[in-house]
């Protein structure tokens, strides 16, 4: 083969595989309206991403897995542990991770910057991005199989909704507060729900924050739930 | 540097290549020590206190900073020590070249100063600050300027079209991590047109020139055969790494043709990287007796070699939609990260700075015992670094991903292996450290020719 046909050879090769690529850019600016829910992308999202930057997230975090590993990825954290945990971790790092062992620095994030992150991971958390990441959706499948399995369903589910961002049952679940396998040991229904709603009241120690939000029957489903669980299975 | 030797250094201009070099050196050494401290923070809890006043995250954002900005001065440097030869006139303008390093530098400096106060556009890797971003756009452009003008007016050849082809593609690429997107979905989209473009398109083109320019020097391989293999190797570079982007699109919102374009091109990334290999050694099978340099020989095919293990081997194992699903964004995209920078763009650095800095610096024979050593503390601790993380990664995606534990259960099963990378840090500190010191103080002395 003579240089000329090698040079050839480069410069189609190169431009066929650069014709695919610019196609598929033009076909994803097509759709990425739908998958991303583009209209419900508000001032207050674009205002959490702006926190996102400024706090240096992504030198930790990953999000849609790209990023930093030294710390969770963020795609779904709105799903996973709801806005009120969110909020707590990123303005109180210092109480939540005190027991872990790996630290979040206290970057002095305001009320109102924490208020547009969460409105920046919902939105990010209706990304249609096939599914990823597997722990989010494993972690969901694990729980159901092994608290469906407790039979007690209206507790268990109010249970993952609420609880399961920072406490596991069965190895499923968080570990930022204590693994609640044996809790109905220790303590009864009443015991648990009055807890729940203020923590420091009980126990001046404690670092849970207190969960204005839960409603009282979801409350009371869960105090019941969590009473049965004695570490037996 | 003392007085130009022009056996050795046939222009004047040339010389301009040194201070890229030295500078280079530095910043390369900043980036292991700072790495150090980042595997400390894996391998052990940090006190909140230390957590609050130096966060890992911008300490992180110096280790790839420091990275992307050495390996830049280093392909510059290499620019400026190769095109001279290859146009076979002085460069356009030595003013402007001292110039350009000089905004760099300062655009470095400001950038890492900037971060320990909080000053980020908070993008990984293209962290430095719109402002910032103006001054590295008017370097590159002076850069381009010089390198284009010197082309023009002297000889053309396929190296210097190759390398003033990636050089510009480079630039323009980076244009796409400026602004800001609304949409962390397009966001993520367009980084990639800058990191995936970067590595696997305008710096292979470099590396291709840089590395053709070497083979030529130190094998005395006809230029013509030289020149078609560039040719053919870009030619399979660019058409499986540009349609290849597509392998980080898999889970970020974009349409699902890329699992499959993306799967398919990417998987195909190390064909181009198995025939630079075999390309190497049937060179050195027909040339082995004729090399004359060993130092420099050994870095290029050590180049040559890192790229198919770091790139090739461990790119391919995660790069197919199926495995990538859990390992995406894991430690197995660290280890990955780690052997294919340092094996394809450290040594292709370092091969250059083997081959010009001594000859810069007047000296045509010296001793080759410190440099292999160098070459292999260097190479065997990024192994252990890459093997380390790599391990980290397996356990990573099984406990997280596959049995859906959460993020710190599975973190706490891999902190044994964060203080083995740590340990091969410290290695890699050493030979690096010795790397350096060979390089800049090398004399004189009848072992082996420069």
């Amino acid at each position: 083969m003579s240089n000329k046909g090698a040079f050839y050879i480069f410069l189609s090769g190169t431009l066929a595989s650069l014709a695919i690529f610019l196609f598929l850019t033009w076909d994803t600016h097509r759709q990425v309206g739908a998958l991303t829910n583009a209209d419900k992308l508000s001032e207050q999202v674009v205002a959490g991403k702006h926190v996102w930057e400024k706090k240096n997230c992504n030198n930790c975090h990953t999000i849609l897995g790209f990023g930093v590993y030294y710390a969770p990825d963020l795609t779904k954290v709105y799903d996973r542990i709801g806005p009120d945990a969110i909020k707590t971790a990123v303005m109180e790092p210092e109480v939540v991770y005190a027991d872990s062992i790996r630290k979040m620095p206290n970057l002095g994030v305001t009320e109102q910057e924490a208020d547009d992150l969460v409105t920046f991971f919902e939105w990010v958390s209706n990304i249609d991005n096939n599914d990823w990441p597997p722990q989010d959706r494993s972690m969901e499948t694990a729980a159901q199989r092994r608290l469906s399995a407790s039979g007690v369903s209206p507790g268990a589910a109010a249970f993952k909704e609420q609880c399961m961002a920072c406490h596991s049952i069965g190895g499923a679940g968080g570990s930022n507060g204590p693994a609640l396998d044996d809790i109905g040991s220790k303590y009864d229904a009443a015991a648990i729900a009055r807890y729940v709603r203020d923590p420091k009241a009980v126990d001046p120690a404690s670092r849970m924050p207190a969960q204005g939000s839960i409603s009282d029957d979801d409350l009371q489903a869960i105090s019941d739930f969590l009473s049965k669980q004695r570490g037996e299975n | 540097m003392g007085p130009r030797d022009p056996e050795l250094v046939p222009y004047e201009s040339q010389r301009v290549a040194y201070w890229y070099f030295a500078v280079a050196l530095a910043l390369f050494m900043l980036q292991l020590l700072v790495g150090l401290w980042l595997a400390i923070s894996y391998a052990f809890t940090i006190p909140q206190e230390i957590v609050d006043a130096l966060p890992f995250g911008m300490t992180r954002a110096m280790h790839t900073n420091l990275l992307v900005l050495w390996m830049l001065l280093g392909f510059m440097g290499g620019t400026y020590y190769l095109v001279p030869e290859e146009a076979q006139r002085e460069i356009y303008s030595v003013k402007l070249a001292y110039l350009q390093l000089i905004a760099f530098v300062a655009t470095g400096v400001a950038a890492l100063v900037g971060f320990t106060f909080g000053w980020t556009q908070g993008k990984p890797l293209l962290e430095i600050p719109t402002p910032l971003d103006f001054i590295v756009v008017v370097g590159a452009l002076m850069f381009l300027f010089n390198v284009a003008m010197t082309v023009i007016k002297g000889k053309k050849t396929a190296i210097l079209g190759m390398l003033l082809g990636g050089l510009t593609f480079l630039a323009l690429l980076y244009l796409f991590g400026m602004p800001f997107y609304r949409n962390l979905t397009i966001d993520w989209f367009y980084w990639w047109w800058v990191v995936h473009l970067w590595v696997e398109g305008a710096w292979e083109l470099v590396t291709a020139a840089i590395l053709a320019f070497v083979l030529i020097k130190v094998t005395g391989v006809d230029r013509r055969v030289v020149e078609k293999y560039l040719y053919i190797e870009t030619a399979l570079f660019l058409f499986t790494g540009i349609a290849g982007t597509g392998h980080h699109y898999y889970w970020i919102g974009a349409p699902r043709a890329w699992l499959w374009i993306g799967g398919i091109f990417s998987a195909l990334e190390v064909v181009p990287i198995i025939a630079m290999v075999i390309d190497t050694f049937l060179t050195q099978r027909r040339h082995g007796i004729a090399i004359k340099n060993k130092v420099v020989w050994t870095f290029a095919v050590g180049t040559a070699v890192g790229h198919l293990v770091g790139a090739g081997v461990w790119g391919f194992a995660h790069t197919l939609p199926q495995i990538n699903y859990y390992t995406h964004g894991s430690q197995v995209t660290a280890s990955h990260g780690h052997l294919a920078f340092f094996g394809a763009y450290a040594l292709l650095n370092l091969t250059m700075f083997w081959y010009a800095l001594p000859r810069l610096r007047g000296v045509s024979r010296f001793k080759t015992s410190g440099a292999l050593w160098g070459f292999w503390i260097m190479n065997m601790s990024i192994l252990g670094i890459g093997i380390a993380m790599g391990v980290a990664g397996v356990l990573q995606t099984y406990i997280e991903r596959i049995m859906g534990q959460g993020f710190m259960n599975a973190q706490a099963q891999m902190q044994f292996w964060f203080k083995v990378t740590l340990f091969f840090g410290v290695i890699l500190v050493i030979g690096a450290g010795l790397t350096m010191w060979k390089l800049l103080t090398q004399r004189q002395s009848e072992e082996t020719a420069a």
